[in-house]
Order: structure tokens, then C-alpha cells, then sequence
């Protein structure tokens, strides 16, 4: 079992510091460091530590570590420390269910944090329903499975994420003059893809958009010569890939193959960092929530945090050091979850829950409202785009990084 | 092991199984932590998975990489209709169409022979894969998985509570399906299959059907758990259901726990999931992994037989053995002819020939009833192959064979088994990893006599008494000595009661005097009223024993006659030493 936790006192100079710090925080935790002491909270969750999704799980743990320590030296919750007792689910929705029932029946932690991925959130979530317990949660792609009133959502898509995310991307590509008149979309099988890319065909349509091919493959699938050829014959004004992990770029080299490049593309979930850095990332688009880039680091909790991140992150030989959504809903959910015990000086779950439906959250990543369909508030996501072998946000507007619009061909 | 071990540790085990699974099942009474239940739940997943692959891997030696395919089936068949269907029916209907599906995959695949060994593993991996595939592309889950809220009978005041009991009965319900199977009639006849597959069909055993039978009930329980478990995960999705690390922890348990055993998985499924949850500590996380892989390790070479061949080495007592009495001094008896006219067995014109080899050549005889017909010939001269054809090992390419005057070209083996005919091999091919009893066994189960599992056994002594193996009816074959590995396989054909027996080769490789003691055995068979067919090489017992003689050479028969008068012709003379010597 992994607990951690700081139960030792910190130096006035690092706890004046870290006060400063937070107080100076726009997310505006704005308390005044103090001696965590007493008992500790205890913050049970499950990440999947080995198994498939391990690498994401990897960047979750780091993220809780940091936060925990951060907190921790800042005063606490309640002022008393945040244990964290961390179990490894193996990627295993089954296990997860177990786990969490384990950690609210023997080990009797005091307030909940999720799982990585879709499906073992699901299984934390219905064993929260039977609890009662405030789930909050920092990685559930499909919100409309998501039904229990008291789970929170840091990864801020909002409740139609079929829609507005697509919708955002039009918007920004709209916001040049020059939006594809055609698309041609090819998607992962994974769930919380698919679920998108078959959103985005609605959308598609409804922008009276040409769709010139709608394909579907496994996930885990390594050949991507047939689909590109696929891609290549349609020629759309823009390629659409609900992609995860390596998928991307795999697609992208198989079109390379074939001497053809896109002209616009746009990928789902890609792992950022080998886009970027490959020439032919070039113009790549994603959506993201968090870059640590201004506008969105503005805050000193955000540029701490994307600090302390690239330090723990190279430490734990992570394979891409910058932070970005992952890390930072990730960072967003303790945000969520100390803010809340803080302001209502409750660990009772109603409160909590009641708290967070009608105050939201201030994280890293945006304020945080619950109060829409399943607990959704408003789609925080943004486009990113590669640009010069580095992502930059181009949309909304007002969030871009200065200097930085969208290129469309 | 598991035969070895059959009759001393079913009776004792089974009894506090029950009791413990009754224990269990009151447990939410107590109202222990709820963890505890989904604990428990997640072993009983384990072991109904493990025990159910171990029917058709374990006891048949048909080792499956598709088991998550049926399991996949209970998981979205529970998905796609519990809603309409409601519980119950839901659940029996994810075990029979996982049942379904498994069958029909062995309807085609177990009538290959080639299909065995990694070739079956991969082709039920090959499986899973298309059954995920259909799954993804099409309704039934599509892409972004399925929801499943389904409401289950109400026994204990929490669902989760209701769900670990039926957990626990699917999980029992399994071993005790698997302790069926393996004490049972179809266990003997899996095992058999699993040593020797080919052996086991000419010794009666209808193979086909039993490898059919295995995989229905294997599947079936799969699909069951899988339905059971849609409901534990409540949100399934293709990539999770039909992952391939259930196949994989369900063969690593088996294997831990003693695939050839009915207890052995569920052992293994105990020890594994134990580990591998005793280790979900954010530090501790990768022990897990690194703590079941050397559990294997030190499994694989110190435990062959697994965790249960351990336990039950203590406990291996010889089988006792039924009182003497007075018909031990005699052969067993077997069956009357019913009254027909004509030949025992004729061959008409028999054809054999493989990729355009001629084995056998329109070869035409008759082997009359009660008669020692000697069948000699140089080396491939199609003697072996003569017996494969007779014995329904090999499909003649042209021509009849009859029995008792009924055609039986188009029968299986093991349909020819149960008339009566049997064969010893030229080098023997015991059951490997059974008992001399067990191996005796099976013909006496599944041969001419087709005996009830009582008298088998009665029957099987007797011919053990026959050949003077009683003192080594616990051994394995391979502490057998080659003398006694060829009594071995005289014995079988004895028990199987059959009215013609062929014996290839079974005095070769023995000394003289193991000669001798094995001329007495065939001649006391014979007067037991059996029809032999002797193939061998040895002239001298050729002669002495034959009261006629064949000879075969390059697919034809050649010499059919009086014994001393074949060897003198010069047609066999030439066949053997060439045309010069034939001419002096």
C-alpha cells in the first residue's frame, strides 16, 4: 500500500514561501501555510501502477505525489496532513471495484480520488454510489454513462463532449475563412475515441460539411497502410483521427509512405510528444486543457506545478516531460478535492457533494462548475496545434498562446 | 498423476469442499467488510474460468487460448439481454451460446488431426479474435462499450452480497462439474486422449465426441462466469472482455494449480489471485508481477503436477487390489461369436496409398474365426499398414472391409474397437501419465465389452493378473522395463475383450527367454478363443504359433497358406532374400 503523506514539520522560510506561493495563486487556495499536524486524512484511490494502462497511471501518481507534498507543506487539509493510500488496480475494472470497496471497508479512508480510465472509473463510481462517497475523478471520457450526482469530473469536457469538442475545432478552423469544406474521419475503437469520432460525424454534418470517409479500426492496430491509402483517396480538406497513444503518428508515417500529407489534421488523444517532434506533426492539431504556456499558466500554482512536474516526471523517467492534460486534470482533482474539505471544513460527503455542485472548483486547468447534465459543467477544452516541432494553443481566442494562430491550409 | 491419484482423492476432499462452500455462502450474514465478498468473488471469477478451461486443456490436452472467447460471449450475451431476458435466462443463455459456439469450432476442427497441439492453441486464439472482432463491428457493443444494469434475484440485502454468492455457486458448481467429469467414464476417456489420441480411439474411445462434449462444457461454464461477471465490472467494453491475459492467467493457473487434476485450477486460481492482489501497494505494485512469474518458475521445474500433485504425493496409497478368486488362473473370457457364416474379417481389394505411395496394393484375405494367422514381410511391405487400415487408424483409398459379413470400411475407430477388433503396437504406446491400471482400464471400459466402470476395473485386474503385471499396477508405464511395457499392451487388448486381436511385432527387441514367456502369453490368449492376426519377424515363433501364414511384400499379398509351405516358396524366398536365392 502506498501512503503518502509529510506528518514532519516543514521550516518557517519553506512554509512562509509555500503561503506565499498559494496566496499569490490565481486559483486561489489562499491560505496561510501552517504545520499540518493530527491524524491524517486519509485519501483512498486506485491507479493502474502495471497492466496496459500503466504509462498514463504513471503520470497520475506522479501528479498526486507532488500535490500531496505541495499541500502538505502548505498546512494540509483541515490542517492535518493528506495520506495518500495508493492501490495498483492492474488495469483491471474488476480489480478496481474491489480496491475501492477494500479501501472504504478495511482500510476506512476518508474521502475518495479515482482511477485512470474510463472503465475503472465506472467501477469506482458504482461502488461510491453504494457508499454515498464523493467521487472525484480526473480521466472519464464518455459523460454520458456518468450518473451518480455526487462523481465530480476534473477532465473538463462538458456533458456533450461529442459535440463541443468537435465544435471547437470548427469554430477555430471557421475563425480563419478558410474551414474545410470536406473531412474524412478515422477512428480508434477505443471507447472513449470512438465515442468522439462518431460525435463528430453529427457535427460534420450539421456544418453541412462534406464527409468523404468514416473509418473504423481496432485498437492496437499496426498496420495503417490500408488506411492511408484510404485517407490518401479521399484527399480531404481535413484528416480527423481518433486517435490514442501512437496511433497518430503511426497513421501519419503510413501516409508518408504514400507520399501524401494532409493538409489540415486534427488527432483526439495523441501521445504529444512524438507528434511534435516529428516533421510530420507539422500543423498537427489536439485537443488539450492545460499547457504550460501563457496564457494558462498565468498562476503561480500552474507554473509551480508544471516546475515540480517536469522534475518528478524526468525522476520517474516518465517519457514526455512536459505537462499537459493528463498531469494537469490530474492536479486539477486534488485541486478539486482539498478545496472543497478546505472551504466547508467537512469531510462529510454531502457537504462536499453540495459544496462542489454549487461553488464549482478553481484548478489549474479553468473553474470547474458541476452543475450541468451528470455533473458536467462547460467544455474547458482547447485546440492545440504544433507549430515549429511544439504545441501551442491556438483556441479560444483569449486563451491562445501570445503570438499564436491557428494555421489552416 | 491425476489417474494415478484418481480414486484416493475425490472421496475426502469433496465432503469439506461442500462444507466450506456452505460456509461461504452464509458469510454475508456476518456482515464482514464488503471488500472482503468482492474479494472472494474475484476468486471464485478466477476459478470457474481456470476449472472450466482445464475439462477441455487440462483433461484432453487440447490447450486453448480461446477461452476468453467464450468467456467474451457469457460477458456480452449478459450485456445485449439481461435487460429483456432478465437474469436467469440471460445467464443460461450466455453459457449455451458460448456452449454453442464451442462446439460448433470442434465440430470442424476436432475432425482434423493435424489440428492438435500449438496448431488447436492458435487457432482458438485466432478465435478469440474474431469473436472480438464481430463484437466490435457490430451492435452488440459497436465501439464505446456497454452499460449493464441489470437486476439479480434478491437473496441477501445487498446486491453485491447476492452477486458474491452466485459467484460462489457458478465457482463450486464448476469443480464439482470438473470432479464428474474426471472420476467419470468421460474423464478416463479424456485423459486417454490427452496421452495418445490415436491409441485411445482404436481402443474404443470415441474421441470425437468426447472432445465435443468437453468443449460444451467448457464453454458453457465460461459463459456462465462471463455473464455473472458483466454484471460485477457493470460497464464492458471488447478490448477489456476479450483481452488476452484471461486466457493466459486461466492456462498459468491450471498449470500452477494441476491441469490433470479436477481441484487442481481452483488451487491455482486461489494462489494466483492471492499474490497478485497481495501486492496492489503503490510500491509494491510490479512485485506482484515479478512474484507470480517466479512462483511459475519454481512451479514449472519443481512441481511438474502442480500444487495438487504435491498435496497428493503424500497421499498416494497402491489401489487396492480385488480378493483373488478362482477365474484369475484363466484369461478373461471373451464374448461369444454370434452365429454368422463365413470369414471373422475379410479384406476386399484393399488400396492404401499416401501422395501417390502405394501401401497397399488390392490386397484381398480372410482371417477365419478362432484361427492364429501369421502375417510376415519385409520391411514396408504394408504390414503395419494393413492393421492401421483394419484398426480404422487409416480410410482405405479403394476397396471393403468386412466384419462378420457387415461393411465396416466407413466405421471409425473406435466403433471397430467396441466389435471387437484390437491391436498391440510394435513399439508399445502405454498412456504415459497413467497408472498400469488406469491404461488397462480404458479398453475395458470403452472396448468390445464396454463395461460398466465397476466391472472395468474387475475386468482390468484380470487381465493384469493374466500378464503378471499385479505387482506394478501403480507404476507408470515409464518405470516399466520394454518386457513388461509389451505384457502392458497385451493386457489392454485382453481387457477390451476383442474377438480378433492383431499383434505387430510384440516379440521384438526381447530376449530369448522374454521370447518364450511371450509365445505362452499369445498361445494362452488364443485359447482363451480369441482370433489372432501375428505379425512378426521372428520365424521360428512365426512357425510355431501360425496355423496360417500371408505374406506381404510391396503392397501385395504374395503367399497365403500353410506356414511351412509359404516360407518355401520362392515367391516369399525372393521377397525376402532376393530373385538369386529364390532360383537355388
Amino acid at each position: 500500500m502506498k501512503t503518502i503523506g509529510l506528518k514532519a514539520g516543514v521550516t518557517r522560510r519553506g512554509a512562509l514561501a509555500a503561503g506565499a506561493a498559494m496566496m499569490a495563486s490565481a486559483a486561489g487556495v489562499g491560505r496561510a501555510a501552517a504545520q499540518a499536524s493530527g491524524a491524517p486524512i486519509r485519501v483512498g484511490g486506485t491507479l493502474a501502477l502495471t497492466g496496459p494502462l500503466a504509462q498514463t497511471g504513471a503520470i497520475h501518481k506522479v501528479v498526486g505525489e507532488i500535490f500531496i507534498e505541495q499541500e502538505n507543506k502548505a498546512g494540509g487539509m483541515l490542517g492535518r496532513p493528506i495520506e495518500w493510500v495508493l492501490l495498483d488496480d492492474q488495469s483491471k475494472p474488476d480489480l478496481a471495484r474491489t480496491l475501492y470497496e477494500r479501501l472504504l471497508t478495511v482500510d476506512k479512508v476518508d474521502l475518495l480520488m479515482g482511477p485512470y480510465a474510463t472503465a475503472n472509473i465506472l467501477s469506482a463510481m458504482s461502488v461510491a454510489q453504494r457508499f454515498n462517497k464523493v467521487l472525484i475523478h480526473h480521466t472519464f471520457g464518455i459523460p454520458k454513462l456518468a450518473n451518480y450526482d455526487r462523481h465530480f469530473p476534473a477532465w473538463p469536457l462538458g456533458a456533450e463532449p461529442e459535440k463541443t469538442v468537435t465544435g471547437n475545432l470548427f469554430d477555430a478552423l471557421a475563425s480563419t475563412g478558410k474551414a474545410p469544406k470536406s473531412i474524412a474521419i478515422v477512428t480508434s475503437k477505443f471507447p472513449s475515441v470512438q465515442f468522439l469520432a462518431a460525435g463528430a460525424r453529427d457535427v460534420v454534418k450539421q456544418r453541412g460539411i462534406e464527409e468523404k470517409l468514416y473509418l473504423e479500426f481496432e485498437f492496437g492496430n499496426r498496420d495503417f497502410g490500408p488506411i492511408a491509402a484510404r485517407v490518401r483517396e479521399a484527399n480531404a480538406d481535413l484528416l480527423y483521427v481518433g486517435a490514442i497513444g501512437l496511433e497518430g503518428s503511426q497513421l501519419l508515417e503510413a501516409l508518408d509512405q504514400l507520399n501524401y500529407k494532409p493538409r489540415n489534421h486534427y488527432y483526439v488523444y495523441p501521445t504529444p510528444g512524438p507528434l511534435a517532434s516529428s516533421p510530420l506533426g507539422a500543423d498537427a492539431m489536439a485537443a488539450t486543457a492545460y499547457e504550460d504556456l501563457a496564457p494558462l499558466n498565468a498562476s503561480t500554482t500552474a507554473q509551480e506545478f508544471s516546475k515540480l512536474f517536469r522534475v518528478a516526471a524526468q525522476k520517474a523517467k516518465l517519457p514526455y516531460l512536459e505537462p499537459d492534460t493528463q498531469a494537469a486534470t490530474s492536479y486539477s482533482a486534488w485541486q478539486t478535492l482539498t478545496g472543497a474539505v478546505n472551504a466547508t471544513k467537512s469531510l462529510d460527503d454531502k457537504v462536499l457533494a453540495d459544496y462542489l455542485k454549487g461553488n464549482g472548483a478553481d484548478t489549474i486547468v479553468g473553474k470547474f462548475r458541476f452543475d450541468g447534465a451528470n455533473n458536467y459543467g462547460p467544455d474547458l477544452m482547447k485546440v492545440k496545434q504544433v507549430q515549429n516541432g511544439a504545441w501551442v494553443i491556438v483556441w479560444p481566442k483569449e486563451q491562445a498562446t501570445p503570438g499564436k494562430t491557428i494555421i489552416v491550409k | 498423476m491425476a489417474a494415478r491419484t484418481r480414486s484416493n482423492s475425490a472421496g475426502r476432499a469433496t465432503p469439506l469442499l461442500a462444507l466450506g462452500a456452505c460456509a461461504l455462502a452464509l458469510l454475508p450474514l456476518f456482515h464482514p467488510p464488503l471488500f472482503f465478498e468482492s474479494f472472494l468473488y474475484l476468486i471464485f471469477f478466477w476459478i470457474t474460468l481456470a476449472t472450466s478451461w482445464t475439462i477441455l486443456g487440462g483433461f484432453s490436452g487440447y490447450v486453448s487460448f480461446g477461452h476468453g472467447a467464450f468467456y467474451g460471449i457469457g460477458v456480452y450475451a449478459m450485456a445485449n439481454l439481461g435487460k429483456p431476458l432478465t437474469f436467469g435466462p440471460a445467464l443460461l443463455l450466455a453459457g449455451l451460446l458460448a456452449a454453442a459456439t464451442g462446439v460448433a469450432i470442434g465440430a470442424v476442427t476436432f475432425r482434423i488431426r493435424r489440428l492438435r497441439g500449438e496448431l488447436f492453441a492458435l487457432l482458438t486464439l485466432s478465435l478469440a479474435i474474431i469473436i472480438s472482432t464481430i463484437v466490435l463491428n457490430t451492435p452488440i457493443d459497436g465501439g464505446p462499450g456497454v452499460m449493464v444494469n441489470i437486476a439479480i434475484p434478491h437473496v441477501y440485502e445487498q446486491q453485491s452480497s447476492t452477486l458474491y454468492l452466485i459467484g460462489l455457486c457458478v465457482a463450486f458448481g464448476s469443480i464439482m462439474v470438473a470432479r464428474a467429469v474426471q472420476l467419470g467414464t468421460l474423464g478416463r476417456g479424456l485423459f486417454a486422449i490427452s496421452d495418445d489420441e490415436d491409441v485411445a480411439e482404436i481402443l474404443g474411445v470415441p474421441t470425437f465426441a468426447y472432445k465435443l462434449i468437453a468443449i460444451g462444457i467448457s464453454s458453457f461454464l465460461a459463459g456462465v462466469m462471463g455473464g455473472v461477471h458483466a454484471i460485477f465490472v457493470s460497464y464492458v467494453t471488447v478490448g477489456e472482455t476479450f483481452s488476452i491475459s484471461v486466457p493466459l492467467y486461466v492456462l498459468l493457473m491450471s498449470i500452477l494449480g494441476g491441469a490433470r487434476h479436477w481441484l487442481g485450477p481452483a488451487l491455482g486460481a486461489i494462489v494466483i489471485t492471492t499474490i497478485s492482489y497481495s501486492f496492489v501497494g503503490g510500491d509494491s505494485a510490479l512485485i506482484a508481477r515479478a512474484a507470480i512469474g517466479l512462483t511459475l518458475i519454481v512451479a514449472t521445474i519443481f512441481l511438474p503436477q502442480g500444487i495438487i500433485g504435491l498435496l497428493l504425493r503424500a497421499r498416494i496409497t497402491a489401489p487396492e487390489l480385488p480378493a483373488p478368486h478362482a477365474s484369475f488362473a484363466a484369461a478373461p473370457k471373451t464374448p461369444p461369436y454370434e452365429p454368422t457364416d463365413g470369414p471373422l474379417l475379410e479384406a476386399r481389394e484393399i488400396t492404401m496409398s499416401f501422395r501417390g505411395l502405394r501401401a497397399l496394393d488390392g490386397v484381398s484375405l480372410t482371417i477365419n474365426k478362432g484361427e492364429i494367422l501369421g502375417l510376415v514381410g519385409p520391411n514396408g511391405s504394408g504390414k503395419s499398414t494393413l492393421i492401421n487400415v483394419v484398426t480404422g487408424f487409416y480410410k482405405p483409398t479403394g476397396g471393403v472391409l468386412l466384419h462378420c459379413g457387415h461393411d465396416i470400411t466407413g466405421m471409425s475407430g473406435h466403433e471397430r474397437a467396441r466389435l471387437g477388433l484390437a491391436r498391440t503396437f510394435q513399439i508399445p504406446r502405454p498412456f504415459a501419465r497413467q497408472t498400469v491400471l488406469d491404461n488397462i482400464m480404458v479398453p475395458a471400459l470403452f472396448g468390445a465389452r464396454h463395461e460398466s466402470r465397476g466391472d472395468a476395473r474387475d475386468r482390468a485386474m484380470e487381465a493384469i493378473e493374466f500378464v503378471g503385471l499385479q505387482d506394478r499396477c501403480d507404476a507408470l508405464p515409464d518405470e516399466l522395463n520394454l518386457h513388461q511395457r509389451k505384457f502392458l499392451e497385451l493386457a489392454r487388448v485382453l481387457a477390451s475383450g476383442s474377438r480378433l486381436v492383431m499383434l505387430d511385432e510384440v516379440l521384438a527387441g526381447l530376449t530369448p527367454r522374454e521370447i518364450s514367456e511371450a509365445i505362452e502369453m499369445v498361445r494362452k490368449i488364443h485359447a482363451c478363443g480369441t482370433t489372432i492376426l501375428f505379425v512378426e519377424h521372428n520365424m521360428r515363433a512365426v512357425l510355431e504359433l501360425s496355423d496360417r501364414l500371408i505374406v506381404l511384400n510391396q503392397g501385395h499379398l504374395v503367399a497365403n497358406g500353410n506356414p511351412r509351405e509359404v516360407i518355401a516358396d520362392p515367391v516369399v524366398v525372393a521377397a525376402y532374400l532376393g530373385a538369386d536365392h529364390a532360383e537355388n
